[in-house]
């Protein structure tokens, strides 16, 4: 606020999406030569945030001022002439060009006569901007064969070369080891040093710590404060990232929990899950909570045969199970609702019946279609979950995200399965579908189903489970009692820091 | 497995029937295009309303048709096989030459039959091995199709005159050609597949969302390679009654014939896309390129401008398909407000 040094204020900016609001009147301001940083669950809201400061989402409400001019008509480009330059987690670069020529891309430098690309200007132009940041990258190989580490630092050398002085890192650390991500944290510090201002997000809280001036915490949308780092802890961020109201818990009716019906045994496809044990009990529901990237929805499509285990068994009611294919793991009595309802879930341009009837029609036999049996189970399927419908023919662009996504579940209530896998039931789903939804899953625990739900609701997660094992970097590290467990430390288990504050390293070699 | 029961109190709601929608939307405006079209022409040339005319045109168009039914399931399906011309320009020169060469006539068309399915399952099978879109492998097998028929030819021209005409020119009681039948059996047995067979359903899943289908238990690649072997199928009757009808066969016989057939399967509305689609619009597509093409014969326009014809019909056809859609979109919106305005229902 003093000397007008700030770079950016967002000033009440509210975003909604179909009914949910995903940012509530959120302020944030970043100065000259601090970083800032952002941290939050999983759906806190800190994508949207950054997505609107570089342009590519428009607010429903609020002011963006850059550099003391409002803009009301942010878009990729004009935020990128405007200084801002974002770094994203899959970096945005051209494989098949050199490191030279991806700085330049879309402003190549040219010879007067004939125009053809200034190569040799390009590379020098580089070279110039990479040894002030002490960097260790080659300027004329081919970004294909640069390290995930050194295609960040490229990233940064594009946003010095084009005069940024506002550079947006979203999880710059997540893929790199401890040697990089030391290095990335030191041009980080430097970039500070030449007053310009860093948006720092990320999951692992050290580093907050280890290069933050001032953090905002974000919770559901909300802004839950922002702090100097030199006034607050570990323990005081992650207070303030999760303690929800009691009525954001479900309370669910319990059930009575049987022997164990479903045995993951040492399950792993290697350099994404390592070695997973766990089972799940008749009647159970057994939760999958971890960060993003952390293998959740990876561990759940090996048990369901969608990608192919290097080794690892499960046994499904004492059979063992290898699913090599979706198809094995149906028959086996394995069930899976997809995270991604629109690419991986429904069937657009089709209509119910067939959307609901896909699982059925593969598993019964003969080659011909009961179209009256068809019918009769879509109309039980619509009166059991409460389906909004009302032809037949209806296509699934014609339902709403609820109902989209409980046709997708009927296709799995059709048949008997043993094992239910539910990953993010209920993402994108309004209130009162969400109900209906957690109503459902109970019921087929009542009556002696297993089932698995992944989920990066953390009330939703705690207040569903039974038990909740805990993934990261690929391995299940934790298994514990969902009603013994808070918010708090579930989230301290998800980033994996003692009670000491350290972070456990071991795990991350 | 046993079906699943949940007790439920609530009252119990059916949903309206699937309606028979046979002339729904883009085939009411084929059909109406259609029938202007043949008043339009019969005032100006009464001809063209004679039973030998329109006869003329059902044998004319029965051959694109029988391969177009096929090329229905694959573009549905989300695949295209635009090396169609070719394997019916070998698979016919292989059948002519097997009759020249005093073989039984049955046994030529079996290996005729088989021959043009093995050829379109190369097609699938090398697309779905390499990963590469099907559209680039049957393009690949364009050239190898007509190599290999220019090979066993060397070139020359396969007369069978007067040795196998039955299929071609037959006609039941002295009006209605065979080969129309043999085309009506085709569209028959292709709607059948599409509505009523499992496979009908994986086509439509695997088209809409691979996927999802892969995810919802459908093994994605065994039903594009059925699919693939069953349009082989129709090329190789296909094949069979084109040589028939013509007495002779060479390695281009057949050529371009895949281009009308895909421009028949999109004017009868089935996107490239995959997903959608009926054979009833494939039917209409066909007769339309015949109808057209007769027309304009009967008015005396130059061929040349038949081919430009050819592609408006089929801008028209996406033109429609467009309008159907934006329609259809501003009905959805619609719904949505009211349903949101009525409150929480």
């Amino acid at each position: 606020m003093e000397n007008g040094e700030e770079f950016v204020l967002l000033k009440d900016i509210t975003k909604v999406y179909g009914t949910q609001e995903v940012l509530k009147s959120i302020s944030f301001d970043l100065k000259k030569g601090e970083v800032h940083c952002l941290v939050g669950e999983n759906g806190a809201g800190k994508s949207t945030l950054i997505k609107i400061l570089s342009g590519a989402v428009k607010p429903e409400a609020g002011e963006i001022y850059v550099h003391g001019n409002r803009e009301s008509e942010l878009t990729p480009r004009s935020a990128m002439a405007l200084g801002i330059s974002t770094i994203y987690q899959d970096a945005e670069l051209v494989d098949s060009l050199t490191v030279a020529d991806n700085v330049f891309l879309g402003d190549e430098s040219l010879y007067k006569f004939p125009p053809i690309v200034n190569s040799r200007k390009q590379v020098l132009e580089s070279m110039r901007i990479i040894s002030r940041l002490k960097m260790d990258l080659p300027a004329n190989v081919l970004v294909e064969e640069l390290s995930a580490a050194q295609k960040q630092e490229l990233q940064i050398v594009k946003a010095l070369y084009r005069k940024s002085d506002v550079i947006i890192m979203d999880e710059p650390t997540s893929s790199l080891g401890l040697e990089e991500t030391r290095a990335l944290m030191d041009t980080v510090r430097d970039l500070r040093e030449r007053g310009m201002g860093v948006i720092y997000i990320s999951h692992h809280i050290e580093e907050i710590f280890e290069i933050g001036d001032r953090v905002t915490v974000l919770k559901d949308g909300e802004h839950m404060g922002t702090y100097d780092i030199s006034d607050v802890d570990t323990d005081f961020i992650i207070r303030k990232m999760v303690g929800r109201q009691a009525s954001a818990f479900f309370s669910r009716k319990p059930v009575e929990i049987g022997e164990t019906q479903v045995e993951v045994k040492d399950l792993t496809q290697r350099g994404v899950i390592e070695g997973v044990n766990f089972n799940v009990r008749k009647g159970e529901i057994f939760g999958i909570g971890g960060l993003v990237g952390s293998g959740r929805s990876e561990l759940v499509n090996l048990i369901f045969g969608a990608e192919k285990p290097d080794y690892g068994t499960i046994n499904v009611n004492g059979k063992r199970v290898k699913p090599k294919s979706p198809n094995k793991a149906i028959r086996s009595g394995i069930g899976l609702v997809t995270e991604d309802r629109k690419k991986l879930g429904i069937l657009a341009g089709r209509d119910i019946i067939e959307n609901i009837a896909v699982v059925h029609n593969e598993v019964f036999k003969g080659p011909l279609i009961d179209g009256a049996e068809e019918s009769r189970l879509t109309n039980k399927m619509v009166n059991e979950l409460s389906i909004v419908a009302s032809r037949e023919d209806q296509t699934m662009e014609e339902l709403s995200g609820g109902n989209q996504q409980k046709v997708v579940i009927g296709r799995w209530l059709l048949d008997d399965a043993t094992l239910y896998v539910f990953d993010e039931p209920t993402k994108g789903v309004d209130i009162g579908a969400k109900e209906q939804i957690y109503e459902l899953l109970v019921s087929l625990a009542e009556r002696g189903k297993s089932l698995i739900m992944v989920s990066s609701d953390m009330p939703e997660l705690i207040s569903m489970s039974d038990r909740i094992g805990v993934m990261r970097e690929g391995h299940m590290v934790e298994i514990v009692e969902a009603e013994e467990i808070e918010e708090e430390e579930l989230l301290r288990l998800f980033i994996g820091i003692d009670d000491t504050g350290g972070k456990q390293k071991d795990e991350k070699q | 497995m046993k079906n699943s029961e949940i007790s439920s109190d609530k009252q119990v709601r059916t949903l309206a029937k699937r309606r028979v929608g046979l002339f729904k939307n883009t085939w009411f405006f084929l059909l109406a295009v259609l029938i202007g079209l043949s008043i339009l022409t019969t005032l100006v040339n009464p001809r063209f309303l004679t039973t030998s005319n329109l006869m003329n045109i059902l044998d004319q168009i029965a051959v694109l048709g029988i391969v177009s039914a096929g090329m229905t399931l694959l573009i549905i399906s989300g695949e295209i096989d635009i090396s169609v011309g070719a394997n019916i320009g070998l698979t016919s020169c292989v059948m002519a030459m097997m009759i020249r060469g005093g073989q039984n006539i049955f046994l030529a068309i079996m290996v005729g039959i088989a021959l043009a399915v093995l050829n379109s399952t190369l097609v699938g099978v090398t697309s779905i091995l390499f990963k590469a879109p099907s559209f680039i492998t049957s393009l690949a097998f364009i050239s190898v199709f007509t190599g290999t028929a220019l090979a066993l030819t060397r070139g020359a021209f396969q007369t069978i005159y007067g040795q196998f005409e039955t299929i071609g020119v037959q006609r039941f009681w002295g009006i209605l050609p065979l080969s129309f039948l043999i085309s009506i059996i085709a569209y028959i047995a292709i709607h059948f597949l599409l509505t009523y067979t499992k496979l009908g359903r994986r086509t439509y899943a695997i088209g809409s969302n691979p996927s999802a289908a892969h995810l919802s238990g459908i093994s994605v690649n065994k039903a594009k390679l059925t699919n693939f072997m069953l349009s082989g199928a129709c090329i190789g009757v296909a094949a069979m009654v084109l040589l028939s009808r013509i007495g002779a066969a060479q390695p281009s016989t057949g050529m371009g014939i895949e281009l009308r057939a895909i421009g028949a399967v999109v004017i009868g509305g089935s996107p490239l896309m995959g997903g959608k689609g009926k054979i009833i619009g494939t039917v209409l597509g066909v007769l339309l390129i015949g109808v057209i093409s007769n027309v304009l014969n009967m008015l005396r326009v130059s061929p040349y401008f038949q081919q430009v014809t050819f592609g408006a019909l089929i801008l028209g056809a996406l033109a429609v398909s467009v309008l159907s859609t934006y329609r259809k979109r501003s009905y959805v919106r619609k719904t949505k407000d009211v349903k949101q305005k009525g409150g929480s229902e």
